[in-house]
């Protein structure tokens, strides 16, 4: 920006000088005059407060790196990735420790059967019919036959328990996904 | 931040007001352009100059001043010599003509004045405002009627009932009361970890153990109410009652984890297209479990939803906000308001730099006083600086021509979001998840963010950012945007924040919380206690806060449910 001291400008270019060391002094003038307003109103706390907390939070996080928390009841490995993250070796806030995969079992609240926690979403899923691996053929037929043998003509002869099984299986045609929602799911359903 | 006040004044303009006309007449001088500075010029065409320095070299300053006495002008190094040469006294008081700012010429400083501050808020408001609501009415302000708060503790006959219903009442126990385990049922952690944050939402957690909503006595579930499309229903799933399942399972004392899986059956039913067996994501299912238990247990009496009021289901009364957006024409400066009933608010990560910040690093990268230029010079996003990115004016892009109601075209605009009213719960969506739907790929954002522990949001406030816009005059408090005032506190102390570790398609959710000034990690079944670093190190995905002053709102029915 400099102009050089050899060659004088011309006219035109001096006036185009000085039209940008004129904008650029309005511009100055402009946040000076606004960061004077909010010193002087006593309206920049939260400017402070936040370079403290950056600080703050930059020197734990260093001091915190340098050293592992201490051992005591609840070691566990920070930042543990992987599904059914456990501590390796180590016991919980109460003592415990926990296989990998839960073995409580529980009662399917769809088709009675006891199942173990750790395996019940995948039940539940087959269970309920829904998910990419849900067969829908099985529902569609019975619901035509309920209604042929409701008429008074013995269609399909079905045993009583297959027909309780059937009528379990719930909003079929809705419950088919295709597998899109991965971990990071679309932001679309919500306002905002 | 509060409402900005008037430093006392300096001697100089003191005496100025004393003895002169108020400064309020220098109204009918003040020029305002549409988003642009209001300012002062006797005729609209007048172009001031300084005298002296005309008279010296034909070069203008930039910065031009008026007297407020004779109207003399001049540039700031004829300023003094203008003060003290004068004639007479009160002299000493001038204005920045282009920036409608009042200048003590004795003391050499910019000074303030209330009046004077009414005066360009006036003429700014009659000639920007009126803003319009034109999509949603704005929420009609509602007085909160407040209940003096009287605190309660049990009597020895209460206090001997609790203990031996509860061993965690007595102060030996080994952790915090409501901490448990969840069990991974197969992909579940991102149910898990949503559940352990609302666990210990202090105003759902109360709202729930203060037996708000009894599972065993909720008409939603008796075979009354039925739905069509479950032929086999007899009874229907409420998750407002699975979760106080959940609530009493957690709050028991019983410390082996525990399985929710008759909430994920209930939220399976009721959310048909999110059931299948695999990895899903947090935010999602918070917002689909809060919509659901809306429609469970929405009061219909209340149709105050839309307007954000809570007033319809505990899930809006915790955490439902309003937000309000403001669209500005840039050629004419009318601006149209909208509001919004939000039930978070997602962030964009605010990338200043690419390269990540090193924990290991010795030496933090932090200078003193410098001020976050676009996040330029620092190497780390903060929540506070995405926040100020939310509420920043945005240009709108040139496809996006915003229909002006006064020009009665298509206009270049700006907008701006704000927040009007805050609740109760403020939850934080770190957008850490890109799709790309041109490209077709979809990534995760690594990036580190630094989070306070408290934090306050009254810059973020609608008062606030208007406040700005108008240049931060002092308002009297009648003339302030009338249906904005916060009765509550802004002010938030966190309790939970949700990491999320590894890839987009294989990731672990986990959560840590924060009771009793201690802080858990709760990764499905492992409960175990952490130190601050780790949790300020996470990558944190989901963010809670709660106020940290909560207030009795007056019961306006009789029988309170």
């Amino acid at each position: 920006m400099s102009s050089s001291n050899d060659a004088p400008l011309s006219p035109r270019s001096q006036l185009a000088l000085r039209c940008f060391e004129e904008l650029l002094d309005c511009a100055v003038a402009d946040v000076a005059s606004e960061c004077h307003r909010i010193a002087r109103l006593g309206l920049d706390r939260s400017v402070d407060a936040e370079e403290e907390e950056l600080r703050v939070w930059a020197a734990r996080a260093a001091a915190g790196g340098d050293h592992h928390h201490p051992g005591g009841f609840g070691v566990a490995e920070e930042g543990g990735a992987g599904p059914g993250g456990g501590s390796k070796g180590g016991v919980d806030v109460f003592g415990q420790t926990h296989p990998a995969i839960a073995a409580d079992v529980i009662e399917c609240m769809n088709c009675g059967r006891p199942v173990v926690a750790g395996r019940f979403a995948p039940h539940l899923e087959k269970c309920m019919g829904k998910g990419r691996k849900a067969r829908a053929k099985n529902t569609r037929s019975s619901t035509a036959g309920r209604t042929r043998s409701s008429n008074g003509i013995a269609a399909s002869s079905y045993s009583p328990y297959s027909n309780a099984a059937n009528t379990n299986r719930v909003n079929v045609p809705n419950g088919v996904t295709d597998g899109g929602c991965g971990t990071g799911g679309d932001h679309s359903s919500h306002v905002l | 931040m509060s409402t900005p006040s008037a430093p006392p004044p300096c001697p100089h303009l003191a005496a100025h007001r004393l003895s002169s006309r108020p400064l309020r007449f220098l109204r009918r001088c003040l020029r305002v352009r549409p988003l642009g500075r209001p300012e002062i010029r006797r005729d609209p065409r007048e172009l001031p100059r300084c005298s002296p320095c005309a008279a010296a070299s034909p070069s203008q300053s930039p910065r031009l001043y008026a007297c407020l006495s004779c109207a003399a002008v001049f540039c700031p190094s004829h300023a003094a010599s203008h003060a003290s040469a004068s004639a007479g006294p009160g002299h000493q008081i001038a204005v920045d003509v282009d920036r409608a700012e009042l200048f003590c010429a004795a003391c050499g400083d910019q000074v303030y004045d209330p009046d004077f501050d009414h005066a360009v808020f006036l003429a700014q408001s009659s000639s920007l405002l009126p803003s319009t609501s034109s999509t949603s009415p704005s929420p009609a302000p509602r007085k909160r009627r407040r209940v003096d708060y009287r605190a309660w503790a049990p009597d020895p006959a209460e206090f001997a009932l609790m203990s031996s219903a509860d061993p965690t009442t007595s102060a030996s126990a080994a952790a915090p009361a409501g901490l448990r385990g969840l069990n991974n049922l197969g992909n579940t952690c991102f149910m898990n970890s949503v559940l352990q944050a609302l666990l210990h939402a202090p105003p759902l957690r109360n709202y729930f153990l203060g037996d708000r909503h009894n599972r065993f006595l909720c008409p939603r579930r008796t075979p009354v109410r039925h739905r069509a499309t479950e032929a086999d229903a007899a009874k229907v799933a409420c998750l407002a009652c699975d979760l106080d399942e959940i609530y009493s399972a957690a709050f028991s004392g019983e410390r082996m984890p525990y399985s929710p899986a008759k909430f994920l059956y209930s939220w399976w039913q009721h959310a048909s297209n999110l059931a299948s067996y695999e990895q899903q994501d947090a935010h999602e299912f918070f917002i689909s479990i809060l919509d659901h238990i809306h429609e469970n247990i929405k009061d219909d009496q209340h149709k105050s939803h839309a307007q954000g009021h809570g007033d319809c289901c505990i899930a809006h009364r915790v955490f439902s906000g309003i937000l309000r957006s403001d669209v500005t024409c840039t050629s004419c400066g009318f601006t149209s308001t909208t509001f919004e009933p939000c039930m978070d608010i997602s962030l964009d990560l605010d990338i200043g730099d690419n390269t990540p910040f090193g924990v290991a690093n010795t030496k933090p990268h932090v200078r003193n006083g410098e001020r976050g230029l676009a996040g330029m010079n620092s190497k780390v996003s903060t929540l506070m600086r995405c926040l100020e990115r939310f509420t920043r004016a945005e240009r709108l892009d040139a496809e996006q021509k915003f229909f002006c109601e006064r020009c009665d075209e298509r206009q270049e605009s700006l907008k701006q979001m704000s927040i009007r009213r805050l609740p109760l719960v403020s939850c934080f969506h770190i957008k850490r998840f890109e799709h790309s739907a041109v490209k077709k790929v979809s990534r995760k954002v690594d990036h580190c963010l630094q989070f306070p522990f408290s934090l306050d949001m009254a810059p973020y406030l609608s008062s606030s950012i208007l406040r700005s816009r108008y240049g931060n005059r002092i308002f009297p408090a009648e003339a302030s945007d009338a249906d904005a005032v916060s009765e509550l506190s802004s002010e938030f102390e966190i309790f939970a924040v949700i990491t999320h570790s590894g890839k987009l398609e294989a990731g672990h959710y986990v959560t840590y919380l924060r009771l009793n000034n201690h802080w858990y990690k709760c990764d499905d079944a492992w409960v175990t206690r952490v130190e601050e670093h780790t949790v300020r190190t996470s990558q944190a995905y989901m963010l809670f806060y709660v106020q940290k002053t909560l207030y009795y709102k007056a019961c306006e029915r009789a029988a309170a449910v």
